[in-house]
This record gives structure tokens, sequence and C-alpha cells, in this order.
């Protein structure tokens, strides 16, 4: 007698039943954590190519214009980086040249005069394309490495037509 | 007398810490994975580059051409040429032609007449690639009538 109302009067905790919920939240996080690709980003730097060959009448102040390029072996080994008619080598330190060469130009980074300047790439048919995203890269900015920063230096690039392939 | 009752064997554990982990962590997977990559593909070893961040505004439309080599599982070539990954089939540069004006009319039905000049034309291309390829890729593109380009890199670690 006493337990029947104790059961019916009683207000009881009710009981959720937790281990289906469990389940499922497991295999959901089974499935995530699979279909989890660590990829680094993936980053653009536009060009601009324009169809029509470029008018004589743009041209109304002549900036300096910028050329860049790049000579090759046979595999597409950087032979040599020039800017204009100078020389800046194949190694490594190349494009940290080349980096500090566009800087002097421009004068300094964001610098809205140098906003039109434009610089033409003009590499081998077999450059390997890291090669040109490399000079494309140290042309448009460079990367501070204590602050993270992106310090922005030429925003147009240009390609120039292209080589026949060595025969 | 009064004596406490063992209770023996089964004893409810508390769940709620570990549900709470648990659902933390279902969240950060969910967040964390990305369907933005879907298209991107990876057979082709993009050039790394530590200035190559995610652009902040995405183009309004985006055709995504990856390039790059057949290899074997070891990384070496199948094949001595590069070519376009288009929708599962492997098409040489100078045969891409009919697939852009494929594309292109599939945009222009979609988003209207003048929607080719919006297309922006990421090309994923490998890092060992001849320049010469991939200036006669973009010339091609520039054929079928799209005019902005980008140049696809990954983001390097420091």
């Amino acid at each position: 007698m006493m337990k029947l109302r104790n059961r019916l009067s009683e207000p009881t905790k009710l009981q959720i039943p937790m281990a289906p919920m469990i389940d499922i939240v497991f295999l959901l996080l089974i499935f995530f954590m699979l279909n989890l690709k660590i990829v680094s980003p993936e980053g653009n730097f536009n060009i601009n190519l324009p169809i029509s060959a470029p008018s004589a009448v743009a041209a109304e102040f002549t900036l300096p214009e910028i050329k860049v390029g790049m000579v090759s072996d046979r595999q597409g080994n950087l032979m040599q980086l020039t800017l204009g008619s100078k020389n800046l080598g194949n190694d490594e330190m190349a494009f940290e040249r080349l980096n500090r060469e566009i800087l002097k130009i421009i004068g300094r980074p964001g610098n809205p005069l140098a906003k039109d300047i434009e610089v033409e790439i003009d590499a081998d048919y077999e450059t390997q394309y890291k090669y040109v995203v490399k000079a494309i890269s140290n042309c448009t900015g460079r990367l501070d490495t204590g602050s993270k920063q992106v310090a922005r230096y030429v925003e147009k690039i240009k390609f120039a037509p292209p080589h026949k392939p060595k025969a | 007398m009064k004596m406490r009752k063992i209770e023996m064997g089964f004893t409810e554990p508390d769940m709620t810490p570990m549900i709470d982990i648990v659902f933390q962590l279902l969240t950060f997977f969910m967040i964390a994975i990305n369907f933005e990559n879907t298209k991107a593909d990876e057979r082709v070893k993009l050039p790394k580059d530590s200035l190559a961040k995610p652009p902040v505004v995405k183009p309004e439309h985006e055709l995504v051409l990856n390039f790059g080599y057949q290899r074997f599982p070891s990384g070496e070539l199948r094949k001595s040429r590069p070519e376009v990954f288009y929708n599962e089939r492997y098409v040489d540069v100078y045969e891409i032609s009919p697939e852009l004006e494929q594309e292109k009319r599939v945009m222009e039905r979609v988003h209207g007449q003048n929607a080719i000049k919006d297309v922006t034309v990421l090309i994923r291309a490998d890092s060992e690639i001849p320049t010469g390829l991939v200036q006669e890729l973009i010339r091609k593109c520039q054929e079928a009538g799209f005019s902005k380009f980008s140049l696809r890199a990954t983001s390097e670690e420091a």
C-alpha cells in the first residue's frame, strides 16, 4: 500500500534514455572527423589580360613599364631572372632581389602613385609555372613575417605574348 | 540501528560533461569542414606561396579549370604532357575549346546573356607545368570569351 502511494503522487525525475543519443552523436562526430580534410587554404592572384591589344591612345602619361623576364632551360628550371635589363640571377635570392627592386620602383607599399604601374611577366615557354607564380607574388607584395600583414606593391600583372617552345 | 545500504554493482556515471565535450567537438568539425573546396582537385599540385590569401570578395561567377599531370600514386608522371581535368575526363589544352564553348553556353543560359563578362576563370595549374601551356590555356579561354583570370596557389604554412 505504501509503495503504490509513493509512486503515484510523488513527482519523479523523468529519465531520458541517453544511450541512443550518444550513439548518434558519436556517429556524427566520427563522420565529420573522417570527412575533414586538412588542406591549407588557397588564394588567388588576379592577372590582367585584356583581350584586345592595348591601344596606344590610353598611354597618356606613360609610366615606366616593368618587365620581368624569365629564362629557363629545356626542363623548365629557372636559368635567369631579369628585371628590365638587370640580371637578378637564378638562385633563391633572385626573387628577394626582385622584391626589393619592385619596392624601390614604387617607393613605398601602397603608394597611390604606383597604382597604375603594371608589371609584365615574360617567361620562356618551358619555365615551370611555380617560378611564374613566385615572380607574380614577389611583384604583388611582401608578407611581413612578424605581423603577418601583407604589404601591397603592384596590383596589375600581365603576361607578355607567349614564346615558342625551344626546338 | 541504521545501516547505509551499499549499492552493489551498477552506478550511473555522470554523462553531462562528456556530452558537452562531444557536442563541442561535433560543432567544431561541422564548422571546420569546408564544402567550398569541393571543386579543388587533389591531383593538381598547386604552387605554394605565402602571399596567396583567400580572396576577401568572392567573384560573382567562377569557372575552375584544373590543369595538371596524371600521376602514379608514387608521384611519378604517368604522361609527360599535362592535361585539363574536365568532368572526370582528361582533355589536352589544344582541344579544350569545345568544352569552354559549352561552359560559356551554360553560363549564358543560367546567368543571362552578358554573364560571360563577369565570370572569373580560376586556373589551378600544377607547379611544374611549362608556362607556355598555361598561357595557351588562357588564350583558349580568351577565344571563348572569358576575360577575367585568377591564378591559384596554396598558402604556404610558414
